[in-house]
């Protein structure tokens, strides 16, 4: 029990394994004698899934702790940069005869005066003038643009304006699984886990491989995706649904080539709400990625994939006619617990959401983090760690669930069950609506996250209740002098960095060029 | 805006340039690039730091000569108050362009005189003439001649310097805070400088290989060049009558 930890085998590549890997073997020294040892197992058989092309800002310190070179990660991956999420039609069905009537921004950037002081019902008052995310933001206002976060003169992982990342995941992972195997000391065995041997305390003693015999390990990590091999496979770790909060479970996802070398790369996940899901649009340097999320409850595969090429038709013309279309099946929900003896889930493994607002790889990586930074010493303190994992990926469970429920229960789209249905309340958490109580009379704060390191601030609340028009109660006594003086300068402020931003900064297409032809610099 | 065209004798025979230093011309800056082959001159009078071009986010050295844009304290009464102008800007207002030339059927890239016509400098009436009365180079642009080339092969030098640097780890950013005589305090961001401690930890044999390209010696010009910040807070404090 006392013997320390010294061996870590993860099961499964992808983004989750090469990340996972990554992450514990830079902080661990695993490319040293006295480091943890890590070995990654991958299966030849297994094509891997490739979902999640958008990253939350996390992921520069994630690389840059990893040792990569910002450069070399943009250039490899066809990456750009993301500077949040922009919701189309969410509210109400498309109106043609307004153009972008419907439609808001959820900005990676706090809103101004964030946690000092309520913005909230000063600009309540100009509602009608100013959208949210355009009052409280610069970030929106660069969307319109396609311009990036930042100049060729910003070092690498740092942003004039705060980012995150859209790029390609097949090449991500191949990138991942380089850095790891050749600078961080990695060990990578292709083979097959056929079995799992248990060790007399039901620990995961090793796992049996085709071709390499019995690997031996002291923790092991599944990252074997949907399969969940070691975790529900071998532990019968149960699945819990969310299937009645969140319908989607379908998908149908297309590349998109750009109509030329130099067109823009949008700096937004454009979300555009369907009568039974909605499509997501990603631009990365080379391509966009495009993709159907719905119902299959709500929408037949033709139908949704009538709807996905009625809205590529825009970009494509006749072509979105006959562009070969990828289907995917989602299961809502994770399993109830992702830690369990000696063996932990991270990626979808231990469970997957719609893409809504790209969860997918920042709880690989906070999972992998935590993991990292309270890696057991000993057998001994493991089961107290796993039981603190736990209780923390169930929080973010379930705030990631409220959170992505909240996008649908305040829209007012009644052209489809899909959004009626979407309404009702026992599709509602008891977690949410009492939120959504309270949110009547005041503005969402940072007293709603019982918990630190929360997945999504009260901010993140704030953009999607107020862009999608919701009304919180005016309190009249709260209205001091000083402190309309005060909301004043911040706003103006605001306004004032909008144009500085807006003269500063280059497009996307032009910066990515930049980067390519000279690099961005260390210091 | 500048109007670029090659130089020569027909079209531009009676061109003159303004050799005289202020504001009008154009001098008002408060910094111009450099390179190694003039940093002994360069050091005796300016601060050398670097900086990055906002168009490819490349380091180059440069000379200050104040602290914020438009200010140039060696500029007062239409004169250059130190006895070495940079080349960069002494060079104004001529530029090298190149062209593409067939010698012998093969295709070469040569170097030629190229001026701005728009400059203020530039006019048909005073100043230095560019050619003698029979179409020859006078000695004044003969000198702006060996000036270009200077700059031409200083530049490219310089980019070798700066690829060196990186490799050695040995930039790093500086803040450059200014105390005046009024107390006032102010702070200069963006710059970068030799980072000492990296220098000090260098292994012989990369000073061997810095030592052979003449950059050690250009770096210790860098690091010695720093004292003259005090002699632009000196002329700050002098321009404010403090």
């Amino acid at each position: 029990m006392n013997r320390p930890l010294k061996k870590i085998v993860i099961v499964g590549g992808g983004s989750a394994g090469w990340l996972t890997a990554g992450v514990i073997a830079a902080e661990h020294q695993t490319n040293t004698e006295d480091g943890i040892e890590i070995t990654l197992i991958e299966s030849a058989d297994i094509a891997t899934i490739g979902v999640g092309e958008g990253t939350w800002p996390s992921m520069r310190s994630t690389l840059q702790k990893m040792g990569i070179s910002e450069t070399e990660f943009l250039t490899e991956c066809d990456a750009s940069f993301k500077q949040g999420s922009k919701f189309s039609q969410w509210n109400k069905e498309s109106d043609s005869n307004v153009k972008n009537a419907d439609q808001y921004y959820h900005p990676f950037t706090l809103p101004i005066g964030n946690n000092k002081i309520d913005v909230v019902p000063f600009w309540q008052n100009l509602v009608n003038k100013v959208p949210f995310a355009d009052a409280v933001c610069a970030q929106s206002h660069l969307s319109h643009r396609h311009l990036a976060p930042k100049q060729i003169t910003t070092t690498e992982y740092t942003g004039i304006t705060n980012y995150g990342y859209h790029l390609d995941a097949g090449k991500f992972g191949a990138f991942l699984k380089r850095h790891c195997t050749t600078k961080l000391g990695v060990k990578h065995i292709i083979d097959h886990v056929e079995l799992v041997n248990s060790a007399k305390n039901g620990d995961i003693a090793s796992v049996k491989t085709k071709i390499h015999g019995d690997i031996q390990g002291d923790l092991f990590i599944d990252c074997t995706g949907t399969t969940s091999l070691l975790l529900a496979k071998h532990f019968n770790v149960p699945f819990i649904s969310k299937k009645h909060i969140l319908f989607n479970d379908s998908a149908m996802a297309v590349h998109v080539p750009y109509p030329s070398d130099d067109s823009d790369i949008a700096s937004f996940t454009q979300s555009t709400a369907q009568n039974a899901g909605w499509i997501w649009d990603i631009g990365l340097p080379s391509r966009r990625g495009v993709g159907y999320t719905y119902s299959s409850a709500h929408s037949t595969d033709e139908l949704a994939e009538k709807t996905l090429r009625q809205y590529l038709t825009s970009s494509m013309g006749e072509a979105a006619k006959t562009v070969s279309i990828r289907k995917l099946s989602i299961n809502p929900g994770h399993r109830e617990k992702m830690w369990h003896k000696n063996c932990i889930a991270i990626g979808m493994s231990a469970g997957f959401i719609e893409p809504l607002e790209a969860s997918a790889l920042a709880l690989i990586e906070f999972s992998a983090k935590m993991v990292s930074e309270q890696l057991p010493a000993n057998r001994q303190t493991m089961d107290i760690i796993a039981k603190r994992f736990n209780d923390k990926l169930l929080c973010h469970w379930q705030q990631l669930i409220d959170f992505l429920k909240l996008h649908y229960v305040l829209s007012h789209r009644d052209d489809s069950a899909y959004w009626r249905d979407n309404r009702t309340q026992e599709t509602i958490p008891e977690t949410l609506q009492e939120q959504l109580d309270l949110w009547q009379y005041q503005t969402p704060s940072r007293y709603d996250i019982p918990y630190t390191e929360e997945l999504f601030p009260a901010a993140s609340f704030q953009y999607i209740l107020y862009g999608m028009g919701f009304i919180t109660q005016e309190r009249q006594q709260l209205k001091r002098a000083e402190q309309t003086k005060a909301l004043e300068a911040l706003f103006s402020d605001n306004a004032e960095r909008v144009n500085m931003l807006l003269s500063a900064l280059p497009t996307n297409r032009v910066l990515i060029n930049k980067i390519k032809e000279f690099g961005l610099s260390k210091i | 805006m500048a109007n670029i065209v090659s130089l020569n004798n027909i079209e531009h025979q009676n061109l003159k340039v303004i050799t005289e230093r202020s504001a009008t011309y154009g001098d008002d800056i408060w910094y111009t690039p450099t390179f190694p082959m003039e940093f002994k001159s360069v050091q005796t009078f300016y601060p050398i730091f670097f900086n990055k071009d906002p168009a490819t986010g490349k380091f180059f050295p440069l000379a200050l000569f104040g602290f914020q844009n438009h200010e140039n304290l060696f500029l007062s009464d239409n004169k250059w108050h130190a006895a070495y102008i940079p080349a960069t800007l002494a060079r104004q207002p001529f530029l090298i362009g190149t062209q593409n030339i067939n010698e012998d059927g093969i295709e070469k890239q040569q170097r030629m005189l190229h001026i701005d016509l728009d400059n203020s400098r530039v006019n048909a009436v005073q100043g230095e003439s560019l050619f003698l009365e029979h179409g020859g180079n006078s000695p004044y642009l003969d000198k702006a001649a060996d000036l270009l080339e200077a700059i031409h092969h200083g530049v490219q030098d310089g980019d070798v310097f700066i690829d060196y640097l990186l490799k050695y780890d040995l930039l790093e950013s500086v803040t450059l805070d200014i105390t005046l005589n009024d107390e006032s305090k102010n702070q200069m961001l963006g710059f970068y400088t030799i980072n000492e401690n990296k220098l000090a930890e260098l292994d012989s044999d990369s000073l061997t290989v810095l030592h052979k390209k003449g950059y050690l010696q250009a770096i210790y010009m860098v690091i010695a060049s720093h004292v003259n910040v005090a002699t632009l807070i000196h002329k700050k404090n002098a321009s404010l009558g403090l």
